[in-house]
């Protein structure tokens, strides 16, 4: 058990399921997950939209020292995916470090992102998998 | 005007035998030797790691009564890895707003009271809880984007970046507070086990506890070791997807264009900067305009960063890398190891005739960074 909260699992439902980000009335650019403010000029005008579920990674990490929870899935992989209007930190999903490699397109799928334990809360949301390009 | 009147570190280790507050009252008396309680006017704590791990609320006044100053005004200072040199800006306040004439500064972590599984969990906290947080980024996951970034960006190889963790070490080697006093060499670095690949286990810090802690004073130039003349510190972006350049550090570039126009930094001599990655060390070394963009790591390769080289000497103790990172505690030891260097007593790698030093501390990848100047007084 990792004493992960359900109430606050519940509140980021909707931005980790459906790739919710906030648009920034003033200054036009999008983050995620949305927040109270826009992160870059701090105007609180923000709308909601979804991001792109295409995208091509820009960068990414081979982590090996996860927590106990996630050791069996280990090594994670970690990208930074650029998704036109955002970039977003997900997990690479349904590939070894092996068919990873800068620059290539990813989408958006819907998957178990962790465990707590056999009884706790189960979390779920968006990582993103390689996209074969024809 | 304020002051470091005392100082002292315990070696960062693994501790079994000693709890958070002995750590710290052993670090508080020898920086203190024999002061009376009334003589203190404040006890600033700075610890983080054992509040993500749940183990002692109000430390401060805990660490206070236990170290035998029950009565001293006490406060704890949480900025995540930034926690020490947060608590030595509190400390420098309460100093120049004259609310205090002297303060005590404690930063003290335990490590290995924790499985490392734990660790690594306690570790992505460093980081937005609700953003990338809520993935398994683990130790390291964030720093090994930017450092494959780095690398592709400006077509550095493994081998360049990995002359940071062998200069870490080398300097380490006399310093009797480092947790890892051994040579290694660069290709030792790449053979290593991956951690977050491309970054490997010898490219981060050793799991260690440790305790230092700083007197602090608003005069008393005299005895004092050295003279800390500004503590600055500026917010960044909450996530390295959201800042149109991830390799720019935009928090650490923020603070220390504050300090530049507080106060004329003259050449500075030594820096402790915060390696909690090598590419992390690297990223800040071109912050501060070290080096150019993208040629940090080159110039750590040849030698600019190293005791005789052209440019500063940049973590004569060691580093996070090697003296170790016991997290709320780090910037402490930074602001001590520089206070010593600039009055001639550091017991390990010493920088001769240094005048001028900087200590650099930053949360994650940069949510809050912090940068100390520090004068000497000789």
């Amino acid at each position: 058990m990792t004493g992960l909260s359900v109430p606050a699992v519940w509140r980021g439902r909707i931005h980790r399921y459906r790739l919710v980000a906030g648009k920034c009335n003033s200054c036009g650019r999008i983050h995620y997950p949305p927040s109270h403010s826009c992160p870059h000029c701090g105007s609180r005008g923000l709308a909601e939209v979804e991001l792109p579920r295409m995208g091509r990674l820009v960068s990414y990490s081979i982590v090996y020292s996860v927590p106990s929870e996630s050791r069996s899935k280990a090594p994670v992989i970690l990208g930074l995916v650029d998704l036109g209007v955002a970039r977003v930190i997900s997990e690479i999903t349904d590939a070894g470090p092996e068919d990873i490699s800068v620059g290539m397109q990813v989408e958006a799928v819907f998957r178990r992102i962790t465990e707590d334990g056999e009884t706790g809360v189960l979390v779920y949301g968006v990582k993103f998998r390689p996209v074969k390009e024809a | 005007m304020a002051y470091i009147t005392g100082v002292s570190m315990i070696n960062v280790d693994r501790h079994y035998d000693k709890g958070v507050k002995k750590l710290a009252a052993e670090a508080s008396s020898k920086a203190l030797e024999d002061a009376e309680p009334e003589a203190l006017d404040y006890i600033v704590v700075s610890s983080s790691f054992t509040y993500a791990s749940d183990t002692q609320l109000d430390l401060a006044s805990y660490i206070a009564s236990y170290s035998g100053f029950r009565g001293v005004r006490a406060l704890t200072v949480e900025a995540g890895e930034a926690s020490g040199l947060a608590a030595v800006g509190v400390a420098k306040s309460l100093i120049d707003s004259g609310l205090a004439s002297r303060v005590l500064v404690v930063g003290v972590d335990k490590l290995s009271d924790r499985p490392t599984w734990e660790v690594y969990r306690y570790f992505s906290k460093f980081y937005d809880v609700e953003g990338e947080g809520i993935y398994s980024i683990g130790m390291g996951g964030i720093a090994g984007i930017l450092m494959r970034l780095y690398m592709e960006t400006f077509k550095v190889d493994r081998l360049t970046l990995a002359y940071w963790p062998a200069l870490m070490h080398s300097n380490a080697k006399l310093n009797p507070y480092a947790m890892l006093r051994f040579a290694i060499t660069p290709e030792k670095v790449l053979e290593a086990p991956p951690l977050a690949d491309p970054i490997t286990l010898l490219d981060s810090f050793p799991l260690g506890d440790g305790a230092a802690a700083l007197v602090i004073e608003g005069s008393g130039k005299g005895n004092a070791l050295a003279e800390l003349v500004a503590v600055e510190s500026a917010t960044g972006y909450p996530s390295i997807a959201l800042v149109e350049d991830p390799l720019r550090i935009e928090s650490l570039e923020r603070a220390y264009q504050r300090l530049t126009r507080k106060v004329d930094i003259k050449n500075v001599d030594v820096i402790e900067l915060h390696d909690s990655f090598t590419i992390m060390g690297i990223l800040e070394l071109e912050a501060l305009r070290l080096a150019e963009r993208g040629k940090a790591a080159e110039a750590v390769s040849r030698g600019y960063f190293s005791l005789g080289g052209e440019g500063p000497v940049v973590n004569p103790s060691g580093g996070l890398k090697a003296r170790g990172h016991p997290i709320g505690a780090t910037g402490v030891y930074q602001v001590a190891e520089v206070s010593l260097q600039l009055a001639g007593e550091f017991p390990g790698l010493k920088v001769p005739e240094s005048n001028h030093g900087l200590t650099v501390s930053v949360n994650g990848s940069g949510s809050n960074a912090y940068i100390a100047y520090l004068r000497s007084v000789r």
